[in-house]
């Protein structure tokens, strides 16, 4: 029998949480799940389980295309009491955004992220974003709490992770800042697009906003190489402005000041 | 010059915990009881305008849980305030300085298992510790009051189970244990097999903490109860401990600045300012 691939979608931003009334995320990991009405499992831990967030979701991940649920942790008297039965029955597990170190505490003391770990190996899609995306690589920089953080996520792909990756914002200067200290390479991705994995390979980077781009970072030595990696947008194609070339950038070192 | 924040005066802070069984903040007669005590905790610290802080963590920082901590203190004399773990993105602020800052930390309700979680991956604990050591009350309900103890029975995950807590306390504690008879079962079950002995305490009532030894118990709403439960040779004993009755204080007496207009008021009229 032939095993489906293990796949996880990291958003940098978007979706239903970000931007309402522009689905083109959001339906591109639904179109992923093979079945003809997926079941869709939303993990709001991030946001404490916010009920508006619930709603949110329900109303995004409608009845009519898919059997959408979610689970909250907070919450366990209501829903599915085998969790993981329940996840590792689902075509497509949607993480949501919000305190990433909130989400991986609780995800350890239910047992969620074996059970993810598990899922993803059997071949159910993950994907989110924001801390719904930081969670899945070895490590990430979460902004969440202020000052941007290095932390360890679970692992699954074997990269660091950076999320609303935007030009001139004050986690890109610390993301290079943490691969000069050693944080091994990776993604990052700007808000609107979304890094798509098959395996632990990237496998392509989709967009919901035409500018919207991926990034590659590596660290040569002390110097860290930044590539902006061609990114397909997932709406009209008429809007499409020219895709770039792959254009390296890379920062040096910062001056040993004090 | 304000008392919060003062240093430790040189004698050893008393360390002093509040643990309720259960209890919302609401305008009924035994919550505003227990907000009451509350604050008297928080002023026997903090001087006249102390620091209170809540933590919603166990609900999963809830605006119900937090608009209703604020409804009940925001117009009392007092400084109020919340540490929304997750919601920090929207308002960071320096965590530890700003709870070892406060007079007392009210914890709410919720999951004990979560809040404990994210507890640890926030590194909470030890502020809580320290702040205890500081002489800041804790205090807390239902989940808020069992995460002092070694061990709490939780529906965290559905049923009643066990599950350790802080240790700040110790034995063990048993919230809502009037109206849950499952989970008082599941308790005496966990005192028979060997969970360190404790308390039951029914929804209003409390048992407070201040130093070394026993606690006192008392209770807003008549008939509320707490319990000793401890194990003699396999055999579980409960014994209803005394407790003292906390009176509701008098609407009015609430409200100062709705007296303070019903004064003004009452004097343009008799002055003849209003029809």
């Amino acid at each position: 029998m032939e095993t489906a691939p293990r796949q996880i979608v990291a958003f940098g931003g978007g979706g239903f949480s970000m931007e309402s009334g522009n689905p083109l995320l959001d339906d591109y990991v639904l179109g992923l799940a093979k079945a003809e009405r997926p079941r869709v499992c939303f993990l709001p831990s991030a946001s404490g389980d916010a009920d508006h967030y619930i709603v949110r979701f329900y109303r995004a991940f409608s009845a009519h295309r898919c059997e959408p649920s979610h689970i909250s942790l907070f919450r366990r008297e209501q829903g599915p009491s085998d969790l993981r039965r329940h996840l590792l029955s689902q075509d497509l597990i949607y993480v949501g955004g919000g305190s990433v170190v909130s989400l991986l505490g609780v995800w350890r003391a239910h047992g969620i992220d074996s059970i993810l770990r598990e899922a993803w190996e059997s071949g159910v899609i993950l994907c989110g974003l924001s801390a719904g995306s930081l969670c899945w690589f070895a490590e990430a920089v979460t902004g969440f709490h202020g000052e941007p953080k290095r932390l360890r996520g679970m692992g699954l792909l074997p990269f660091s992770n950076c999320v609303h990756y935007e030009r001139g914002g004050e986690r890109r200067d610390a993301y290079h800042h943490f691969l000069r200290e050693g944080m091994c390479g990776g993604y990052a991705a700007e808000d609107g697009a979304a890094l798509h994995f098959v395996g632990e390979e990237l496998s392509r980077v989709v967009a919901s906003r035409p500018r919207a781009r991926g990034y590659r970072l590596d660290v040569a030595g002390r110097r860290v190489v930044e590539m902006q990696i061609a990114t397909t947008y997932l709406g009209d194609r008429e809007a499409l402005p020219a895709a770039p070339l792959p254009e390296a950038l890379s920062t040096a070192p910062a001056p040993a000041a004090g | 010059m304000s008392g919060n924040g003062r240093l430790p005066e040189a004698a050893t802070p008393v360390r002093r915990i509040l643990a309720l069984g259960g209890h919302e903040f609401s305008s009924r007669p035994p919550d505003r009881a227990v907000c009451e005590l509350l604050l008297r905790l928080a002023d026997e610290r903090g001087g006249p305008r102390p620091r209170i802080c809540i933590l919603p963590t166990a609900s999963g920082d809830t605006s119900e849980q937090i608009s209703s901590f604020y409804a009940a203190f925001g117009e009392r004399p007092c400084e109020p305030s919340d540490v929304s773990l997750f919601r920090l993105g929207r308002r960071p602020l320096a965590l530890r300085d700003h709870l070892l800052n406060q007079d007392l930390i009210y914890v709410g309700g919720g999951s004990l298992l979560n809040l404990l979680a994210v507890w640890e991956a926030h590194d909470i604990a030890s502020i809580l510790s320290l702040a205890w050591r500081q002489g800041i009350v804790l205090a807390g309900q239902s989940a808020g009051a069992m995460c002092w103890f070694e061990a709490g029975i939780t529906k965290s995950s559905g049923k009643p189970r066990a599950a350790a807590g802080l240790g700040l306390l110790s034995g063990s504690l048993c919230v809502h244990y009037n109206n849950e008879p499952e989970r008082r079962a599941a308790y005496l079950d966990a005192v028979a097999d060997g969970m360190p002995s404790g308390y039951g305490l029914d929804d209003y009532a409390g048992l407070l903490w201040e130093g070394e030894g026993s606690p006192s118990s008392l209770t807003a709403r008549r008939g509320a109860r707490a319990y000793r439960v401890s194990s003699r040779e396999g055999e579980v004993l409960e014994s209803p401990l005394p407790v003292r009755f906390l009176p509701a204080p008098a609407p009015a007496a609430l409200r100062e600045d709705i007296a303070e207009f019903r004064r003004i008021t009452g004097m343009r009229k008799r002055a003849g300012w209003l029809g």
